[in-house]
């Protein structure tokens, strides 16, 4: 995967959501990771498989999408 | 009494755990006994004396903070207990409580013991996170006065439960209260949850029935309403007779005041002497309404996680039956159908969930996979 997870961090910063909030999104997408799992991802300290990193992005995506953005942050599958 | 705050409420850096035993009142401390606190605590503590309690239990396990005026409370209640022969004990000090005890020298006046370990907790505390919900009140047990009073498991709401501890407590702390209710408005309409007696429970009805009276005063204005005098009440004028039939001497109401200054409804104390409340008895009570509207604050906190969680888990079905969808027709993993969600979501410029609903619907009406064709 060639997904930079700091576009994943850079995104929850930039749409403002506390990792609780992030976690609680990307459960309602049918993420399966505990909401320490998912920091953990941000941070670096583990690695999400691609499918977990996708649930992740579009937990951020349907957040910049409801403060009038597009979808920034890039699917596993997109390059 | 000798401490009556200005602001007539608890401030939110002290919690209490309180256990009425037939010859001994326990009374747990949470959080810091200060300037802005101690009065509070000095306040319950000396109705407990004026109640005829001699043995009274102060356990600072969980105390955060003294200062000289919680000393100075402590050395006051210590002292009010001397004369009837009465021992304040304090219980589970800390090693640096138990110093500043020792070099204020207030400890020659009381009594030390180890921890106890069944304390029940009273309403919101501060080691709970801040949306925490907390329901270890609803099972709380205390007994007041010898009689028996449990917050009943089973068929009973948790909150009304704990409700019920914070009237039975009221009633039995409060000098000169006969009974307690606490009415909360709930939806729209306003209804007695918790209520020591018929008595007590009938007064409120009363009240709502003729749409007056002190109770619904209190809930709806968010301050304090005194009847002092029953008798010679003046407000009120439909309601008042029927609290008189019923000999009542006095009412007490107290607002119960929800985050933003917002009055959620009231807790009632009724004495059937006339002037039975001064102003340590409106402290008091004030203490018991703070409790009493932390347990309903964080109920609703609870209830709105409870709900968003509801929602969530429905969305998370949705998507589910969705991935299964496009598994079926496409004949691909979880994973790479979750992905073609996604991607159909975002070029359809709609949320995956309202995605994952028009798929699944699409199965009733036949119609082709839109956007995921490989």
């Amino acid at each position: 995967m060639s997904r930079h997870l700091e576009v994943l961090e850079q995104g929850r910063l930039d749409v403002g959501l506390s990792l609780g909030e992030l976690w609680f999104r990307y459960f309602e997408l049918g993420g399966m990771s505990t909401a320490l799992e998912v920091e953990a991802y941000l941070y670096g300290a583990l690695i999400p498989t691609p499918h977990d990193g996708d649930v992740i992005a579009a937990a951020l995506n349907e957040r910049f999408a409801e403060l009038g953005g597009d979808h920034p942050i890039p699917y596993s599958d997109d390059q | 009494m000798s401490h009556v705050t200005e602001r007539g409420g608890v401030a939110d850096e002290l919690g209490l755990m309180i256990r009425l035993l037939p010859n001994q009142v326990v009374v747990g401390v949470i959080g810091e006994v200060d300037m802005a606190t101690a009065p509070d605590l000095g306040c319950l503590l000396g109705a407990l004396v004026d109640r005829g309690h001699t043995d009274v239990v102060l356990d600072l396990a969980n105390l955060d903070f003294l200062d000289s005026f919680g000393l100075q409370m402590i050395d006051d209640t210590a002292a009010r207990l001397c004369p009837s022969g009465g021992v304040l004990r304090i219980r589970s000090p800390t090693a640096r409580t138990r110093w500043l005890l020792d070099v204020s020298e207030v400890s020659g006046l009381v009594e030390f013991e180890p921890s106890d370990p069944d304390l029940v907790p009273l309403g919101s505390e501060q080691q709970a996170g801040d949306n925490a919900p907390i329901v270890s009140a609803a099972a709380a047990e205390a007994t007041v006065e010898g009689g028996w009073v449990a917050a009943m498991p089973g068929g009973h709401d948790v909150v009304d439960a704990a409700l019920e501890l914070v009237t039975a407590l009221a009633q039995a702390t409060v000098g000169g209260a006969d009974g307690a209710s606490v009415s909360l408005a709930r939806r729209g309409r306003i209804g007695t949850v918790a209520a020591t007696d018929d008595t007590v429970a009938q007064m409120d009805r009363d009240q709502y029935a003729t749409g007056q009276g002190p109770c619904l005063a209190a809930a709806g204005e968010g301050h304090w309403f005194h009847v002092e005098s029953v008798a010679d009440e003046a407000r009120w004028p439909d309601f008042v007779p029927r609290a008189r039939a019923r000999g009542i001497g006095s009412i007490l109401s107290t607002p119960l005041m929800a985050a933003a200054g917002r009055s959620v409804g009231a807790l009632n104390i009724y004495s059937r002497t006339e002037r039975a409340f001064g102003l340590p008895e409106q402290e008091l009570a004030a203490l018991f309404a703070t409790q009493a509207a932390r347990i309903v604050a964080s109920a609703d906190v609870a209830a709105a996680q409870a709900s968003r969680l509801q929602a969530a888990l429905g969305g998370r079905e949705l998507i589910a039956q969705a991935q299964g969808v496009v598994m079926a027709r496409q004949g691909v993993s979880a994973e790479v159908a979750y992905a073609t969600l996604l991607r159909s979501a975002r070029q359809a410029h709609i949320r995956l969930r309202r995605q994952a609903t028009e798929i699944t619907a699409s199965t009733q009406r036949k119609l082709p996979l839109t956007g995921s064709e490989p």
